[in-house]
């Protein structure tokens, strides 16, 4: 498995802006946002905007750095394949 | 600021009556404690005699001093007496295995909790304070003379059961199907009815000591939104957040954007009556 991220701009309606999209072989499956200073203590922190399949979680943590949201996005991959 | 969780203190008391027409008048000669959240909500649906309101509030009288994030009672719990909030918010929660939890109510100074709760065997859901709070747990007994004895408080408990299940419709369309910042604002909207009818909020103010966390359990929403959608509402110059004051700067709008209507609050009943 490979996941690659590309650095993307999303339009939140709010100051999170600078985003990565999260490509696992190729596929999308999510979108990571960085948290602006609006977010005071969690400011600089990723935060999962959005989920697909098993990435989906609405009570996601939020994470310290990429290397950390990548590795929580593995785990909820693999958690699924290992369901199947 | 926004994403600290906002230590609890007890929502202090406003008096409205000088701000709101829409509460009832006081009485010329007020001989009972008008400042009597259980007495004005139940006033607020149907007429009360003097002995009823000097009843209630005797039997609210005494109320305990109970702290921040503790549960009156739990899901599982036998239901050992109807629980009664005089000062702060307390909530109905329910949680999942996993520890997700979602709110499904807040209780706020007058609201009293599942009157005929004696019926069932055991909770289904858990009711725990968010701020500290004042609690009167009246026994089960009492409240069957209350509803035996006294047909206008009984009157007035009942359509207070009604509104709250209401409410819970109300808050159910909320997370179907509104938006986040609409989910938001109708909330608020909300609470300064419910607040303002006990007296609790001014025109356009309340005490508002829920956490943000709290608010995104409530809603169905990350603390992540919660926060853009407070902070958007701040933009638009619709509220003002102040430590754990609400100030509502736009009524109209605030209104506007959550489509707020509050007719579900069931609070021209008294004219009915």
């Amino acid at each position: 498995m490979t996941m690659k991220l590309q650095p993307v701009q999303i339009a939140t309606g709010s100051n999170d802006r600078e985003s990565r999209l999260v490509f696992e072989d190729g596929m999308l499956v999510a979108v990571l946002v960085l948290l602006s200073g609006e977010h005071d203590a969690h400011a600089g922190k990723w935060f999962l905007e959005g989920g697909f399949g098993p990435v989906k979680d609405v009570h996601a943590p939020l994470f310290d750095d990429l290397e950390t949201a990548k590795a929580w996005i593995s785990t909820q991959l693999v958690d699924i394949t290992s369901r199947d | 600021m926004q994403c600290e969780s906002v230590t609890s203190l007890p929502v202090c008391p406003i008096d409205a009556s000088q701000t709101d027409p829409a509460l009832p008048s006081p009485p010329p000669t007020p001989r009972f404690d008008v400042s009597n959240p259980f007495v004005r909500k139940l006033e607020g649906f149907g007429p009360l005699r003097d002995a009823d309101r000097a009843l209630l509030e005797r039997i609210s009288a005494n109320a305990q001093r109970i702290g921040p994030r503790v549960d009156l009672i739990r899901e599982g719990d036998t239901p050992d007496g109807v629980i009664l909030i005089m000062e702060g918010i307390a909530c109905r929660q329910k949680h999942r295995a996993n520890g997700a939890r979602h709110i499904t109510a807040y209780l706020v100074p007058g609201d009293a909790c599942d009157l005929d709760v004696a019926l069932l065997t055991q909770m289904d859901h858990t009711i725990t304070t968010l701020s500290t709070c004042r609690v009167v747990r009246l026994s089960l007994d009492l409240v069957k003379r209350l509803m035996d004895e006294h047909p206008a408080i009984a009157r007035s408990l009942r359509i207070s059961t009604l509104v709250d299940e209401a409410t819970l419709r109300e808050w159910l369309v909320n997370v179907g199907c509104r938006s986040a910042i609409e989910r938001i604002a109708h909330l608020l909207c909300e609470l300064l009815v419910r607040l303002q009818i006990v007296g609790f909020a001014s025109e356009d103010s309340y005490e508002f000591p829920v956490t943000q966390l709290d608010l995104a359990d409530t809603v169905g929403l990350s603390n992540v939104h919660v926060n853009r959608s407070l902070q958007e509402l701040r933009r638009q110059g619709v509220i003002e957040l102040r430590g754990r004051t609400l100030k509502i700067l736009d009524h109209h709008r605030l209104k506007s954007i959550a489509e707020f209507n509050a007719k579900y609050l069931h609070l021209g009943t008294q004219a009915a009556a």
